[in-house]
C-alpha cells in the first residue's frame, strides 16, 4: 500500500490530504466481509490441479501458492495476481459459501500507467517517491484519462479463480 | 479564516472491474458505505446496459418487435433520453443504434443475434413511452458503449455526494468526474499509450477517446469502434479529450468531437464544456 501526501489550497478544504492508493488485503477483507472473522487457509496447487484449472478456464495459474482465507460465514477470500497489458494486477475475490462471486476489488493496479512506464519523463515523477513522502498536488499524476482500458485480463483471472475454487476449494473445505 | 495548523485527510482509492474497464473511486477515508453504494449503482448500470448480457435491457430491446412495449430500467430510460437528444443535436452523428455496424465489423460479439439486416433502425426510431418503457419503430442493435460509462460516473458521483462525502473522484477507465473543492491532476494518455501531458481539474467531468490501438482490417479497409457520417470509420491519429459539467456529456461528445469538432464545441457550450486543446507538458509543472 502506497501512501503519500497531497498539498493543496482551496477554500473550506483541508490543507493536506494523505492518499492511500487502493486497499491492503486486510482492508479488503473488512470491506468485502464486514463483521466477519477470516482465518488464513493457504493452499499449494499440485501439477494435476494446475492442468485441471488450465483446462477448465483456459488460463494458467501464475503461482502455485494460493492465498486463501475462509470467512466465518463459510465464504472465501482469495488474493491473486493477473497479468495486465503491461503489469501485474493484484485482485481480491470474495466468494460466498456456495462459491458465487460476492465482489471483486483491485488491490494494486499499475496498468493505469500503461506503457507510459517506458517513458522516462513519466518514470521520473515517481523516482525516489516512497511511502509517507510528500507529493505536491499538481505534480502528482495518478488519475489518467485516455482511450478506455479493457479489464478483460481481470475477467479472465476471475474465471480462472472460479475454476480454482471448483477444483481445489469446493470439495476440500 | 486561516489556520496555521494544517488539517489532514486520508484519501482512499478503491477499484473494481466494471463496465468492461477499471472503475476507481477516490474519497476521503471513512466513507466505505457511500463508496459501496456507488459501486452498487455502477454494477446495476453495467448489468442493465451491457451489450453482452442476455438479461440486459439492451438484449430486451434487440429482441423486441416494432411497436412492442419494452420494459426497461429507469436508468436505461435516462441514458436513452440523453442519447436521443444528442442524436438530434448532432443530426444523427451520435447514434446508439450503432450496434449492427460494430457487430459486422467485429467490435461486438455476434452471439445468437441472427441476421443483421433486420436491425436497420436508428436512434430516431426509439420512442420513450414513460420512465420505464420504450418502443421501437424499427428494430435495431443498441450499443451504449459511447455513453453508459459517463452516465455511470455521474450516478456514482451523485450517490457519493448525497451521502455527505465532501469531495471525490470517480474514474471509469478514463471517463471521470471530480466533485468538491479540491483540485485533481489528471494525466492524459495519448493515442499511442504514452502520457505526455496533464491537466488540473476541479468539480467537473472529462472523457477521452482514441482508437489508434483498436483497429481491425476488414475486406481491405481499416475499421475502428468509432463510426462517423455515412457509416465511415473514424481513423483518429490523436486522442480527443472533452471537458463538461457532466460525464455523460463528456463521454458521448468525445465521439462527436473526433468527427466534427466545431459541432461538438457548439453543443458543449450548452453544458459548460469544451474540447480540450491546451494541456500542461509533464515535467514543466
Amino acid at each position: 500500500m502506497k501512501r503519500y501526501t497531497l498539498l493543496f489550497s482551496a477554500l473550506a478544504a483541508p490543507s493536506a490530504v494523505h492518499a492511500t492508493v487502493f486497499m491492503s488485503p486486510e482492508q479488503a477483507q473488512a470491506v468485502m466481509f464486514p463483521g466477519e472473522v477470516l482465518r488464513p487457509d493457504p493452499r499449494q496447487l499440485s501439477d494435476d490441479q494446475v492442468s485441471a484449472i488450465r483446462k477448465a478456464s483456459g488460463e494458467s495459474p501464475l503461482h502455485r501458492d494460493l492465498k486463501v482465507w475462509r470467512a466465518s460465514s463459510g465464504g472465501w477470500f482469495i488474493v491473486d495476481e493477473v497479468v495486465g497489458k503491461h503489469e501485474f494486477i493484484t485482485l481480491a475475490l470474495a466468494l460466498d459459501a456456495t462459491g458465487a462471486v460476492k465482489s471483486v476489488e483491485i488491490l494494486d493496479y499499475r496498468e493505469a500507467y500503461g506503457s507510459q512506464v517506458r517513458d522516462p519523463r513519466w518514470r521520473a515523477q515517481f523516482a525516489g517517491k516512497r511511502a509517507g513522502q510528500s507529493l505536491q498536488l499538481g505534480h502528482e499524476v495518478k488519475n489518467i484519462s485516455g482511450a478506455t482500458l479493457s479489464s478483460k485480463h481481470v475477467t479472465d483471472g476471475v474465471r480462472r479463480l472460479l475454476a480454482t475454487y471448483a477444483i481445489v476449494l469446493a470439495h476440500n473445505s | 479564516m486561516r489556520s496555521s495548523l494544517p488539517t489532514t485527510v486520508d484519501l482512499v482509492t478503491r477499484c473494481r472491474p466494471l463496465l468492461g474497464t477499471f472503475v476507481e473511486i477516490t474519497t476521503p477515508d471513512g466513507h466505505g458505505e457511500a463508496v459501496n453504494a456507488a459501486f452498487d449503482m455502477i454494477a446495476h448500470i453495467h448489468a442493465r446496459m451491457s451489450f453482452h448480457e442476455p438479461a440486459s435491457d439492451l438484449a430486451a430491446i434487440r429482441n423486441a418487435l416494432p411497436g412492442e412495449r419494452i420494459a426497461v430500467d429507469q436508468e436505461t430510460v435516462e441514458v436513452l433520453r440523453t442519447a436521443l437528444a444528442l442524436h438530434e443535436a448532432t443530426n444523427g452523428l451520435f447514434d446508439i443504434a450503432v450496434g449492427r455496424k460494430l457487430v459486422r465489423r467485429g467490435f461486438l460479439p455476434r452471439g445468437d443475434i441472427g441476421p443483421l439486416r433486420q436491425f436497420d433502425g436508428t436512434a430516431a426510431d426509439i420512442t420513450i413511452e414513460d420512465d420505464k418503457h420504450v418502443s421501437l419503430k424499427r428494430r435495431m442493435l443498441v450499443d451504449l458503449g459511447g455513453i453508459a460509462k459517463g452516465y455511470a460516473v455521474d450516478r456514482a458521483v451523485e450517490v457519493i455526494a448525497r451521502q455527505g462525502v465532501p469531495f471525490g473522484l470517480v474514474n471509469a477507465g478514463g471517463d471521470l468526474r471530480a466533485f468538491g473543492p479540491i483540485e485533481w491532476n489528471i494525466g492524459l494518455r495519448d493515442a499511442d499509450d504514452l502520457v505526455r501531458s496533464s491537466i488540473t481539474i476541479r468539480h467537473c467531468a472529462m472523457a477521452s477517446s482514441a482508437n489508434l490501438g483498436n483497429r481491425r482490417r476488414l475486406r481491405g479497409s481499416q475499421h475502428t469502434p468509432h463510426i462517423g457520417r455515412n457509416g465511415q470509420p473514424v481513423l483518429a491519429e490523436q486522442r480527443t479529450t472533452v471537458m463538461a459539467e457532466w460525464c455523460v456529456i463528456a463521454d458521448a461528445m468525445t465521439k462527436v468531437a473526433m468527427v466534427d469538432p466545431d459541432l461538438a464545441d457548439t453543443i458543449l457550450s450548452e453544458f459548460k464544456g469544451h474540447i480540450l486543446r491546451e494541456t500542461l507538458s509533464l515535467g514543466t509543472a
